[in-house]
């Protein structure tokens, strides 16, 4: 999962950067509230962590600005602000999760993945697909209750057809949602990982519609 | 207090009717001795006329003529006298004394008026009783006292009333400051009509303003204090937690680097908040006289490995000393953050020139450097508690601008910055305007 992270604070922008990507997130990272604006509008995070006292723009204002905008990414607002009063505000400007620091990495972790979840209406925490089951929080993959060895790549690729079935992703969207800022992306690396995953899992689970992109279909055809 | 207002104008009274009783007997004692003096001088005349009758009584005139009696004595015997007036000399006439007499005859005290007639030897003695005179005495000052004795009670009413009016707000302002909460610092109601109590409400809401500001900087620091340190101790947090989870070395070491930064600068900030606390409720300043050129090339000294270590040139510049009057401590913590400043913010190889010029009210410190200087919107916001310049890759606390500018008030110094300054970066100035150190209110 690709998200944004908004800190202006240098060691605590580098350490929530290298904790998150520890537990499996594609994090790009950004320090002023124009440049969090701006990538925000361009990227398809799945979600983003948003500090408040920004500099250039204040986090409350990039949250209006992009709730105006009609994006729906699931931003959780990550603060020193922790009075009830800027929390309640954060929640009504349109936060979906709201903590104070210092959080623990794990916990950061946890809140995002629901966010996310819950932003692709999924209630459950694993995903299921078919005879596959993904567990967002463990990192694995199962078919038929055997544990399956991914790639990172493949098990991003994978969670990103989940989450959004039964809608069509294409291959650059892919891209943008798995790949992060400065990763180079060969120009077949999407067909190589379905490739990789189709034989990992069976070749009736990711369908590809033609000059489209790919779908996951949940119930095996018949 | 109602006592002794009681009790001085029960005294007042008391020597009023003193005063009132000596004075009247003066009057009195005077007016009846001119009246025996005359009524001798008649009788006297009356001898020359009335020659023949002698040893005749006069008449009783009236009842009160019983208080009074008179003799005449012609050539050594009794001529004329008057009823209740005895045979033999009032007064011992042997003694030749003319004038006022005071006689004790038969238990009675008298007043007795001698005098001689100038040509034959007539002799009259006009006397007084002196109880009757003490009878007049008594009741002149009966009638002034009644007045005086039912005026008494009434005015210690109106003193007890009055008093009690009087201090009844003090009462008031009393009750309402023993049941106010110690946090409680807003400024005291004032009826319209407690005019007299002006002053001390003046005094007391004067002291309730400056302890409420005392305590709203307390307050403040307590509340930003808590606030500030989140960020780094978050970041201490993530940083250990990552260590831990990291296998690889390059990494791991990396991020224990990170968590001992975050460690120094939850320490810096600690140490900023400190002084800005204490030069904010603190407004008395150490005051001495301050070479600030030997002051500043110190700083400049301290900092100048930092500067070197970024590949900068640093350079000091000051011909003579420049003496100050200011407290010495403060004035380096103004320095060293604002020589810090240049190096912190300016890029590796620029350049950063410290100059100090003139003294007293003349003194000017200019620190400029090459770096990427600040736009206008930042530069208004300089100052401004954990305003950090944006997107800077240096982790400033946010508080160095405000802990300078306090201190340059303080000192009655004008603090500006220039953007591009004279070497393109930003140039700030300290101007000298006041020559003594105004310590705040």
């Amino acid at each position: 999962m690709r998200i944004l992270l908004v800190e202006d604070d240098p060691l605590l922008g580098d350490g929530l950067r290298a904790g998150l990507r520890q537990r499996g997130w594609q994090v790009d990272w950004v320090r002023d509230g124009e440049a969090a604006e701006r990538e925000l509008k361009a990227e398809p995070y799945a979600a983003t962590v948003l500090d408040l006292g920004l500099p250039r723009k204040d986090g409350l204002d990039v949250l209006a600005a992009l709730r105006r905008a009609q994006l729906t990414l699931p931003v959780l607002v990550l603060t020193a602000r922790d009075a009830l009063a800027d929390r309640i505000r954060g929640l009504d400007l349109g936060a979906d999760d709201y903590v104070a620091k210092p959080v623990d990495l794990d916990e950061l972790a946890a809140r995002l993945r629901a966010l996310v979840r819950r932003a692709h209406g999924q209630p459950q925490e694993c995903l299921q697909a078919q005879d596959v089951m993904l567990d967002p929080a463990a990192r694995t993959v199962r078919r038929g209750g055997v544990a399956v060895a991914l790639s990172t790549r493949e098990f991003d690729l994978l969670q990103q057809l989940m989450l959004s079935a039964p809608r069509v992703l294409s291959r650059e969207q892919l891209e943008q949602r798995v790949y992060g800022w400065g990763q180079e992306v060969e120009s077949n690396a999407i067909e190589v990982h379905v490739h990789h995953l189709r034989r990992k899992l069976g070749a009736g689970l990711i369908q590809t519609v033609r000059g489209v992109g790919y779908v996951l279909a949940r119930e095996a055809p018949r | 207090m109602l006592g002794l207002v009681l009790g001085l104008v029960t005294l007042v009274w008391i020597s009023t009717a003193l005063l009132t009783w000596f004075d009247t007997r003066h009057e009195l004692e005077e007016l009846l001795d001119s009246h025996l003096a005359q009524a001798a001088a008649v009788l006297v005349a009356q001898q020359y006329d009335a020659d023949d009758e002698r040893h005749v009584d006069a008449p009783r005139l009236h009842r009160y003529a019983t208080t009074v009696a008179f003799q005449v004595f012609h050539d050594g015997g009794l001529a004329l006298h008057s009823a209740n007036a005895p045979r033999t000399p009032l007064v011992d006439l042997g003694a030749g004394g003319g004038g006022f007499h005071r006689v004790r005859r038969n238990g009675v005290a008298w007043r007795v008026f001698v005098t001689r007639g100038r040509e034959r030897d007539i002799t009259v003695l006009v006397g007084e009783r002196l109880d009757s005179r003490d009878a007049i005495l008594w009741a002149v000052l009966g009638s002034a006292s009644w007045p005086l004795l039912l005026a008494l009670p009434l005015l210690a009413l109106g003193v007890w009333w009055a008093v009690r009016r009087g201090v009844a707000p003090l009462h008031r302002l009393g009750r309402q400051l023993s049941q106010r909460r110690p946090q409680a610092l807003e400024a005291l109601a004032l009826d319209s009509t407690d005019r007299e109590l002006l002053p001390l409400l003046d005094a007391l809401n004067g002291l309730f303003a400056r302890i409420d500001a005392l305590m709203g900087v307390e307050r403040r620091f307590t509340a930003d204090a808590a606030h500030e340190l989140r960020t780094p101790i978050a970041a201490i947090r993530a940083q250990a937690q990552v260590a831990l989870a990291e296998g690889d070395d390059e990494l791991r070491r990396h991020a224990l680097n990170a968590t001992i930064a975050g460690c120094d600068r939850a320490a810096r900030l600690i140490d900023q908040l400190l002084t800005l606390s204490r030069i904010e409720s603190s407004g008395v300043l150490v005051t001495a006289a301050v070479d600030l050129a030997a002051l500043t090339q110190r700083v400049v000294g301290e900092l100048a490995p930092r500067s070197i270590a970024k590949a900068q040139t640093i350079e000091f510049d000051a011909a003579a000393p420049a003496l100050i009057t200011g407290d010495e401590t403060l004035l380096a913590v103004l320095l060293r953050n604002l020589v810090d400043n240049a190096i912190r913010y300016s890029p590796r190889g620029a350049r950063i020139v410290v100059a100090v010029r003139g003294a007293g009210a003349e003194v000017e410190l200019d620190i400029d450097d090459s770096g990427p200087g600040l736009d206008e919107v930042a530069r208004q916001r300089l100052g401004e508690r954990f305003f950090r310049v944006g997107a800077s890759e240096e982790s400033g606390s946010g508080l160095g601008w405000s802990i300078v500018r306090r201190i340059a008030e303080a000192h009655g110094l004008r603090l500006e910055a220039q953007s591009p300054g004279k070497l393109g970066g930003l140039g700030v100035r300290v101007r000298g305007a006041t020559p003594a150190p105004a310590a705040r209110p």
